[in-house]
Parts: structure tokens; C-alpha cells; sequence
């Protein structure tokens, strides 16, 4: 498991909310308001249409944006969620975290609409517009297609034969900008490595301007500085997005999440990570002998 | 016919008679269709999707012989249909594609042969949809092909970037119906072209200028018009070479011959250098 999220120091936690609620209760908690970004210089110029005022954030950040009821999944004759039920709130980053099969991809793919499911499943607007960083892609790596042209593909339909217009090309730099990425402009995209790839990814799901960023395990395959990066990036869209992300990195968890979903096929717990990073509740979402090992080695 | 009389006198520039002139111009048009389509099928993989339809073609004929229907619509009705099965069987069946399009081809020439065994007559017509001959074409098969140079450009206007799109996000999300009508429209641009030219050439003319495209550019834009001019130059000089009397071979073989020489040159050159 990585250590890299340790790399950072923790970000300084929204304080407690009067009514004292346990780990596991439903209030989420207020939204991150940040200084700014701390993923450099292209993540602080972009704002969000529906971000408002720190007030006006400050006044909706209780409001959970997705809400799952006793929401089940079944794969064949296997069933991947037991009545789930959790919330996801506004303008923060929540960590779905779980042992391996867990059903955490299961989960964040149920979210995006892209399996059935039992259960009730609410979102607050209830249409909102997704942008989804996938675990790994399993694409041809020497598909000739430019950084340039992969995104420019979410943003115009004039097929790429007739070359990329400057207007797009001009919104690709600013999105390539936003993740640290503007030297990969001209690179083709099979011959980034697992970082840079993430972060591209990463700049089309910000492009479609979404309301619920969601990424699943955007750490694998990643190298150390490239995971550090990443976590810096999304601490700096916080502010301006809704974040779910699947980890299976707990220090990360830790470190960067505001909000944490312990899966293990069912809810274990939720809540802010000081509250559910506790030994009971991990043996519960881990099994015993490695809930007691992550805590007494420090790991977390 | 009128429309192609400007066309004719260009191609006057290099040849002299009237069925030369028909030829280069036959090759251009179906180079046109063939190399742009052929980026999507070297990208996506689907190198023997041409050849899987291309065979059904006499089925086709033989279908339409058996039963007195029209030829071509007969064979450009089993293609598509065997294109939208491809399709089906690689979207569904948990299988590879190419595990998918073997199977498929080998049911298809099985049908044709079936049929053809059932029926002697259409067995003597069926050699020129598996060579083809380049330099018998009339004018409505020239119009065919024009018709197929505008509906590809047409579908590849409106569909080259949600399919170059599905090459690389999860099937998840990917565009289910894009994946249907690039089946159907790629089996009418080999039925057509199969019908005009012959099996051989048309996924020969599919497959090798996309290929030298591929491996000389990086990008998709690169790679779609050095497959347009690798295909258009390797069907003009195959064509004039045939004809040359120190060469004095088939049209179409060579044509073929020519574009895979390319491919060849254009490796040779990623070889010396290399992508960085």
C-alpha cells in the first residue's frame, strides 16, 4: 500500500457540527472552505457556475447531493451492494473506502447510472452532469491520437480529420492548465505514464463541467510524486466540486477525504475521517487481524 | 456519363485509353471511401471484419439466384446483416472480436458454398467477386462507388469522434448504436466495393493504407490523411506499372502489391526514426 498521502499534511478539518452526531450518522459535514488550491497555478482561475458566495456554500454545504437508500446490486447470482445506504455531501471529498471486492467500483458505477439497482438512489439537483475518471483504462497504446485530440473529442463534433479548431484547442490548454499538464498537449496519449494519463482523464472530466466529480482509484498504477500531485489537485477542486473517489489507500483516505464511506458489500460506517478511522470500525470493513495491524503499525 | 467527363481528362494525364482512365478514376473513388473508413478499422481492430462480409457477398449471389431477387441488393441486405451479427456476437458473447469475425467468416464462405453447391450457375460468376477485375467497371458502378465516397463522408463527419472515443473509455460508457452502424456502414462500403473491385482488393485497400498511415504518424489527423495519400498513390502507381510492359501483371494484384511496399517503406522509416 502507498504511504504517499502521508506526504502531505492533512488538510485542516471543518469544525464539529453543534448536534455532535456519531461516526456513523447520516449529517455530513460542512463544505471545505479552503484558501484556495494548493494544486498550483491552474486550479485557483476556474470557478464553478453554481459554487455562490462562501456563504451561500457555507449555507448549502449540509445538503447531500447523492443519497442512497437500501440500494442493492446484483452481478449474475452475486450480490455486490446489501442495502446500502450512505450520503454524499456537497462540495467535498468523499472516500469510499473497503477491503478487496468490497463492491467499491460496484458502488460508483451504480451512482453514475451505469448498473441496475434495488433501492432508492436521489440526487440533489436532481439531474447532475458527471464527470467520471475511470480505475484504468485498457486501451491500445499505440492508437495514434494526441493529447490535444482526446480531449478536443468531449468538446466539438467536427471530426478530428479536419484538425482541431484554435477555439477548442484554445479550451483544451486551459483544461490541460488546470491539472499541470499543459507540456503533454503535443504527446500522444498511449505514451504518458500512469500519472500523466490520470491527470488527463482528470482534465476531460472537469471539461464537461460536472457537478459530482467521481474517480475511481485514480492512485493505481501511479507512481509516488504522481499520486502526491493528484491528491493536490483534488484538494485544490474540492471547493468548486462534489469529489467521490474510490481508495483503497487509507493514509490518502485520511489525509485528503472530508467525508468516508467504509464498504465491505454493506456500509460499515460513515463519517468524517477522525470518526471512522478507529480500530472497531476498520476490523469491521478490513476483518479483524488487519483492522488491529493498520492501526497498532500507525499505517493510518 | 457527363458527371465524370472533368475526372476522365485528368486522369488523361497518365493514361490514354478510355478504360485505363475508368480504372485509375474507379480506384481513386473507392481509395477515398476504403483508406478513410480503414483508419477506424485498424483503430478499432476489426482488420478481418472486411473480409468476414466480404465472403457473405456469395452467399448474396447465390441467395439471389436461388430465389430470383436483385443481385445487388441482395448481397448489400446479407452484408449488412452479417455486419450488424459481428457486431451483436462481439458486444454479447464474452468472446474476442477476432475469435467473433473467424467464426462468422468460416459460417459465411460455408453458406456461399452451400448455396453454390445447390446452384452450378452462380458458381461461374462468382471468380470476379473474389479477384475482381478493376478494368472492367461501367459507368454505374463508378456512380456506386461516388455514392459510397459521399456517404463516408457523410457518417465519418458526424461519427469519427464518438467512435475514436469508444477506442479508449470503457465499454461501460461507450456508444452501443455507434458500434451497430459503424457495422453496417462499413459492410455496405464492402459490398459495394466488393461488387466493383473484388474481395482482394477492397480489404486489401481496407487494412494497408490505414496501417502505413498508423505507423507514420502519431496523431489521428496524421495518420487519416497519410492513409489517404498512401492509398491514392499506391493505387495510381500499381495501376500504371501493371500496365508497364516490363511488368505486365494484374491490376488489381498489383495495386495491392504496391500499397503493401508502402507499408513496408513507411515502417523502414518509423525504424530509423522512431517516435520520441
Amino acid at each position: 500500500m502507498s504511504q504517499a498521502g502521508l506526504l502531505k499534511p492533512a488538510p485542516e478539518r471543518p469544525p464539529e457540527t453543534p448536534d455532535g452526531r456519531p461516526p456513523d450518522s447520516s449529517a455530513p459535514p460542512a463544505a471545505p472552505d479552503r484558501p484556495g488550491p494548493t494544486g498550483g497555478p491552474g486550479c485557483g482561475h476556474y470557478r464553478h457556475p453554481g459554487a455562490g458566495t462562501p456563504g451561500e456554500r457555507a449555507a448549502s454545504a449540509h445538503k447531500p447531493v447523492v443519497t442512497l437508500a437500501d440500494v442493492s446490486v446484483t452481478l449474475g447470482q452475486y450480490k455486490a451492494l446489501r442495502r446500502v445506504t450512505a450520503t454524499v455531501p456537497l462540495r467535498s471529498q468523499t472516500v469510499v473506502i473497503g477491503p478487496n471486492g468490497a463492491g467499491k467500483s460496484t458502488l460508483v458505477q451504480t451512482i453514475l447510472g451505469f448498473l441496475p439497482h434495488e433501492g432508492s438512489l436521489t440526487f440533489d439537483p436532481p439531474s447532475p452532469r458527471f464527470g467520471y475518471v475511470p480505475q484504468r483504462l485498457d486501451y491500445d497504446r499505440h492508437l495514434p491520437l494526441t493529447v490535444t485530440e482526446f480531449l478536443a473529442l468531449g468538446l466539438t463534433r467536427r471530426p478530428l480529420w479536419l484538425g482541431v479548431s484554435r477555439v477548442v484547442r484554445k479550451k483544451v490548454s486551459e483544461g490541460l492548465e488546470r491539472v499541470m499538464a499543459s507540456d503533454l498537449a503535443a504527446r500522444p496519449l498511449g505514451a504518458l505514464s500512469g500519472g500523466e494519463t490520470q491527470r488527463i482523464m482528470l482534465a476531460a472530466a472537469l471539461m464537461s463541467d460536472p457537478d459530482i466529480l467521481v474517480l475511481d482509484e485514480p492512485a493505481t498504477g501511479v507512481d509516488i510524486n504522481g499520486e502526491q500531485l493528484m491528491c493536490e489537485l483534488l484538494d485544490g477542486f474540492k471547493k468548486d466540486y462534489t469529489i467521490i473517489m474510490v481508495s483503497h489507500d487509507l493514509p490518502t483516505a485520511r489525509a485528503h477525504g472530508d467525508w468516508v464511506i467504509c464498504l465491505n458489500r454493506r456500509v460499515v460506517a460513515q463519517g468524517r475521517p477522525e470518526d471512522v478511522f478507529r480500530p472497531k470500525i476498520l476490523a469491521a470493513t478490513f476483518g479483524l487481524h488487519q483492522g488491529a495491524e493498520l492501526w497498532s503499525d500507525h499505517k493510518i | 456519363m457527363e458527371i465524370f467527363s472533368p475526372l476522365y481528362q485528368l486522369a488523361g494525364c497518365l493514361y490514354e485509353p478510355m478504360f485505363m482512365r475508368r480504372s485509375a478514376l474507379a480506384l481513386a473513388l473507392l481509395t477515398v471511401a476504403a483508406s478513410s473508413s480503414g483508419v477506424m478499422v485498424v483503430n478499432r481492430r476489426m482488420a478481418f471484419f472486411p473480409d468476414a462480409v466480404g465472403h457473405s457477398v456469395f452467399a448474396g449471389v447465390a441467395a439471389a439466384l436461388m430465389l430470383s431477387l436483385n443481385v445487388q441488393l441482395t448481397v448489400l441486405a446479407l452484408s449488412v446483416l452479417i455486419g450488424l451479427t459481428v457486431t451483436f456476437l462481439a458486444r454479447h458473447s464474452h468472446l474476442a472480436s477476432d475469435t467473433v469475425i473467424g467464426l462468422v467468416f468460416s459460417g459465411a464462405v460455408a453458406l456461399g458454398l452451400a448455396l453454390v453447391s445447390r446452384q452450378p450457375q452462380a458458381a461461374a460468376g462468382l471468380s470476379r467477386f473474389f479477384l475482381g477485375d478493376v478494368l472492367t467497371l461501367d459507368d454505374a458502378q463508378l456512380t456506386a462507388l461516388a455514392g459510397l465516397d459521399v456517404l463516408t463522408i457523410v457518417f465519418l463527419g458526424l461519427m469519427t469522434n464518438r467512435l475514436t472515443l469508444a477506442c479508449v473509455v470503457p465499454r461501460s460508457s461507450s456508444d452501443r448504436w455507434g458500434e451497430y452502424l459503424f457495422g453496417a456502414y462499413l459492410a455496405v462500403v464492402v459490398a459495394v466495393g466488393v461488387q466493383a473491385v473484388g474481395v482482394l482488393l477492397v480489404t486489401a485497400l481496407l487494412v494497408a493504407p490505414a496501417a502505413t498511415g498508423r505507423v507514420v504518424s502519431v496523431s489521428f489527423r496524421g495518420m487519416f490523411w497519410a492513409a489517404m495519400a498512401a492509398g491514392l498513390v499506391a493505387g495510381q502507381a500499381g495501376l500504371w506499372a501493371s500496365f508497364q510492359p516490363a511488368v505486365n501483371t494484374s491490376a488489381g494484384a498489383t495495386v495491392v502489391l504496391v500499397n503493401v511496399l508502402l507499408f513496408c517503406l513507411a515502417a523502414l522509416y518509423r525504424k530509423i526514426r522512431p517516435v520520441r
